[in-house]
Order: structure tokens, then C-alpha cells, then sequence
């Protein structure tokens, strides 16, 4: 499984999209966390802290297009076929993606939270707000760190499913920013277990944050998320095997 | 040794093959031939895992291709219209092949170099020619030194140069043991590269058999050059044997053999230059088995 890994995680780097992807995603971080700096005058309570620090999960949703982008660009380039040749098991070609995903995600998701701290520890330091403690201030950037990974892996599963960039990117979107919010109106109890909500708290975001009622405990956000891309890999690698290439 | 057994693959309503059986064996170069749309890539896709069989087996010594423990070391495969990612570099996408293999990154640079595309290695495949196209497709087939290699349609795209270059490389991995299978619609591409050939048409095999077996012709008449044509045709027309003018110094025979031809010219003390029958070239035979079941669609 590893060398599947550093196959895929290969594929990622020596690509232009990947870096241009990290790029945009760094500078849109950066630019969200200075400019509620610069503009929010109410950071005076804890959860007011931590809200701006948690921006760096914001990266989370370029991540889980990225994850999107790579896994379904393999059928928009046709290089699925080299893949598959190379590595037949369709399950390990899936798994082997979405790990690296993962795996990039967490390093970028670790970069971004240490340009974030870079930029706004101290100047949170100047404004005087409410300070954290070092335990506070690494579980947020953990938490942050976690989430990107997973998101880029959770994207990798959708790609892979779908096969179709547009469609997948559009699909999520739809899913997050739709029907998620939608479900969590109607259905009771489903706040808990909704993309919005497992994203909060893993980025230790609250529950005023996002609208919701109430937030799962981190390690369960973790597990269920993991489980949601567990089913995407499985679903995609049961569909590949399945269908022609 | 890659096997066809009875394979028959059908797209919906289409179908694209149809209970076809062949095999190719090491040391020998198969030409696959047939017109466009006959089945070939659906064949060869099938053999290698991507395409799923609606009946019948294609083996790889023995085993399906999903089931090869060591894919690359077995078989290598250029694909009908390699496709790529514009934005990565050929020896990139080696690297990334040859990760996946656990093959070390160095050889990437070894079959880039086997391919005569070393120079052009470490630039983006979006401004590689259809030729670079095919070597880099080529390369990739030979990372994992294969057993046999299965080739669809490689000699689209390469100029005269890189198809004589083709021809002598493939030839060079069958004399070395190695399993070859190519296809191709153009017959003249590869005649002179295989050993042996498996016509297919609407889906089906018309003929298998050696290049040597399939264009002999009992019945083509005989040629003979000698510089005295008109005592040889008086000599044979002496045994009953009819024989016409075919230019200059040229003599046609029809319903007689080589031998009697060759001992009446020795009996008159005749000088004979060359002496053999006429052979369907290759190509007469493929037009003439594609197109009969072409022209019964």
C-alpha cells in the first residue's frame, strides 16, 4: 500500500492544478484571517478568539475540491488506464488516493494553521482580546489540521465515484451548502451528524457558529467522517470493478 | 503465453466481439489485423483487465490480468491513443508508474532512454508530438522489463523512421523470448514485423496462422526468368505444359510445379535466373478475408 501511496502522492506534486490549488488556498486563508482582524471590533470573549482562529478549517473546502479535482482527473485525463494497468486492485487504487489525499492535506492543512498563527497570534496579542491557552491554541490548529486532511480524502472518494470533476464539485457544493442545511432544519437530530456540523467540530468551531443546536465530540466528527470516505472508497472501488475503463 | 478463449463482449445491443479464440507464444511477434471498429481494442482491453468479458476468458499465463501479482513484469501495454496529463512531464509520469510498481526511479530514465526520448524527458507532455506520444506510451509498457508485451495500434502517429525503428525494436524483444502481441488496420505497418496473425472482422477471427502459411497459394502460377524464354515455353509445351510471355526474359506457368520447370531448363541445358511461384502478399489476403465479412454486414 505504500508504494501505491507514494505513487499517488507523487501524481499530486508534479502536477500544476496541486500547487496552484495550495496556493489559492494558502492566500484565501490568510486574506479571511486578516481581514476579520482587521474589521471584527467584538473579539472579546474566548469563542470570539477561537472563531478567527479556527479559519484555517476554511481551507477545508478547497482541500475536499482538490481531493475532487485529482481523483476524478484521472478519468478526465485517461491516465485511470495507466493506473489500473500498474495496479489492478481497484480497491487499493481508491484507498491508495484517498490516503494521499489525506496525507497532503494534513501537510498543507499543518502549513496553512502555521501561517495563521503566524498572522494572527500576535496581532490578536495587540488587540488585547481574550488569550488561550498553548493546549487551546494547538487543538484548534490539530483540529484545523485533521479536518483538511480529511476533507481532501472524503474529496478523493467523491472524485473517484463520480468520475466527473464538474459534476462532483457541483454535487458537494450542492450537499454542503443545500441539502445539508436543508436536512438539518427538517430532520431532528441531524444536526450532530451533518457535514456542517462534524466540520465544526473538528475545526473547534461552536455551535453559534454554524446555526446549530449542539456539536459531536471531536474523536466522533473524526470517526464519522472517516467513515463517510470509507464508504465513498468502497463505493467507488466496488463501481470500478464493475464497470469498463 | 496470452490466451483468448471464447470471448465475447457485447456494448448494449452492439456486439463488439464474438466467440474469439487465439493465442500469442513467446519468442513470436502476433500481428492482431483487422479494419477499424473489428473488435481489436475491445480484445486487447479485455486481455488487459480494463474491458469486462460477457463471456469467455483471456488469460495471461494462465491467470486474468486483475489477478497478476506482478502486472508490469508481465505484461506491458501500449494503449490505442496513450492518453496523458498535458501538465506532467513524460519522466514524471514514468516516476509515478514506476512508484506504483516499486520499481526504483532510475528507470524511468533507463526505458526513456530505450525509447531515444531521453532529451525530451523533463518537458510536459502537452508539447510532445503523436510520435513522442507513442514512445512515452512504449516506455511505460517497458518499465517493468515485461514478459509480453500487447500493443494497440503503436504505430499510429510514427513517421517512416520511427516505424522501421518499431519494427526492429519489436523484433529485437521476440528474438529475445519475449511474447509479442500487436495490432494494427494497416497491414503494411507490420508485415514485415510478425511471425504469425490473427485476422479478425465484425468481431469474429477469420484466420489464424504463420505470414508463410497464409499467403502460399498452390494454385498462383509459377515465374521463371531466363534469356531464352522461347526454348524453355517450346521444352515445356513438349510435356504438355502451357506457359505465356510476361515481359522480356519473363515466362508465366500455370498448373505445374517448380520441379518439372526447373528439371525441363536443366534437360535443354537452359539458363534460369530465377525460378518461384507467385505469393498472395499479405495484404491480398487480409482484404480478401476482411472483406468478405465486411461486405456481408
Amino acid at each position: 500500500m505504500s508504494s501505491q501511496i507514494r505513487s499517488e502522492l507523487l501524481k499530486l506534486r508534479t502536477t500544476r492544478s496541486f500547487w496552484l490549488l495550495v496556493g489559492i488556498t494558502a492566500v484565501l486563508v490568510v486574506l479571511i484571517t486578516v481581514l476579520t482582524l482587521a474589521l471584527d471590533t467584538r473579539l472579546e470573549t474566548k469563542p470570539d478568539v477561537r472563531s478567527v482562529l479556527s479559519t484555517a478549517g476554511a481551507s477545508g473546502l478547497m482541500l475536499l475540491i482538490l481531493g475532487i479535482v485529482f481523483a476524478a482527473g484521472e478519468y478526465r485525463h485517461g491516465t485511470i488506464a495507466w493506473t489500473l494497468l500498474v495496479t489492478p486492485d481497484r480497491l487499493r487504487v481508491a484507498a491508495g488516493q484517498a490516503l494521499a489525499c489525506g496525507i497532503a492535506g494534513a501537510v498543507i492543512g499543518a502549513g496553512i494553521a502555521a501561517l495563521t498563527a503566524a498572522v494572527a497570534l500576535p496581532w490578536l496579542a495587540a488587540k488585547d482580546a481574550p488569550t488561550l491557552s498553548g493546549g487551546e491554541v494547538v487543538g484548534l490548529f490539530a483540529g484545523g489540521t485533521l479536518y483538511t486532511a480529511l476533507a481532501a480524502a472524503l474529496g478523493a472518494g467523491v472524485g473517484a465515484l463520480l468520475r466527473n470533476q464538474a459534476a462532483a464539485i457541483v454535487l458537494v457544493l450542492l450537499l454542503l451548502f443545500v441539502i445539508d442545511p436543508v436536512a438539518s432544519a427538517v430532520v431532528e437530530g441531524y444536526d450532530r451528524y451533518s457535514l456542517t456540523g462534524l466540520e465544526a467540530a473538528l475545526i473547534g468551531g461552536t455551535a453559534d457558529d454554524t446555526g446549530l443546536d449542539e456539536l459531536p465530540p471531536v474523536w466522533l466528527a473524526a470517526v464519522l467522517w472517516t467513515g463517510y470516505t470509507a464508504v465513498l472508497v468502497a463505493a467507488a472501488a466496488l463501481l470500478t470493478s464493475r464497470r469498463d475503463i | 503465453m496470452l490466451a483468448v478463449d471464447r470471448l465475447t463482449k457485447r456494448f448494449g445491443s452492439t456486439l463488439a466481439v464474438d466467440d474469439l479464440s487465439f493465442t500469442a507464444s513467446p519468442g513470436r511477434v502476433l500481428g492482431f489485423l483487422g479494419p477499424n471498429g473489428a473488435g481489436k481494442t475491445t480484445t486487447l482491453r479485455t486481455l488487459l483487465g480494463l474491458t469486462l468479458p460477457t463471456s469467455g476468458t483471456v488469460t495471461v499465463d494462465g491467470r486474468p490480468y486483475r489477478e497478476l501479482t506482478d502486472p508490469v513484469e508481465t505484461v506491458g501495454a501500449v494503449l490505442e491513443g496513450p492518453q496523458f496529463h498535458p501538465g506532467r512531464t513524460g519522466r514524471n509520469h514514468l516516476r509515478v508508474l514506476a512508484a506504483a510498481a516499486r520499481l526504483p526511479a532510475s528507470r524511468a530514465d533507463e526505458v526513456l532512454r530505450l525509447v531515444e526520448l531521453d532529451g525530451a524527458g523533463r518537458r510536459r507532455v502537452k508539447g510532445y508530438s503523436l510520435g513522442m506520444r507513442q514512445r512515452l506510451s512504449l516506455a511505460g509498457a517497458l518499465l517493468g522489463d515485461p514478459r509480453a508485451l500487447v500493443l494497440d495500434e503503436p504505430a499510429n502517429g510514427l513517421d517512416p523512421q520511427g516505424i522501421r525503428w518499431l519494427r526492429d525494436f519489436l523484433r529485437g524483444l521476440a528474438a529475445d523470448g519475449r511474447t509479442v502481441l500487436i495490432s494494427s488496420h494497416v497491414l503494411a505497418e507490420v508485415a514485415q514485423t510478425v511471425d504469425e496473425v490473427a485476422v479478425i472482422s465484425r468481431g469474429r477471427l477469420v484466420a489464424q496462422g504463420g505470414v508463410e502459411e497464409l499467403t502460399r497459394d498452390a494454385a498462383a502460377p509459377i515465374r521463371v526468368r531466363t534469356p531464352d524464354p522461347e526454348r524453355l515455353r517450346e521444352a515445356l509445351a513438349a510435356r504438355n505444359v502451357a506457359a505465356e510471355a510476361r515481359g522480356p526474359n519473363w515466362l508465366a506457368i500455370a498448373g505445374s510445379s517448380l520441379e518439372t520447370v526447373g528439371e525441363t531448363a536443366a534437360e535443354h541445358g537452359l539458363v534460369v535466373y530465377e525460378l518461384f511461384r507467385d505469393r498472395h502478399s499479405l495484404e491480398d489476403v487480409f482484404l480478401e478475408l476482411t472483406g468478405e465479412t465486411e461486405a456481408g454486414r
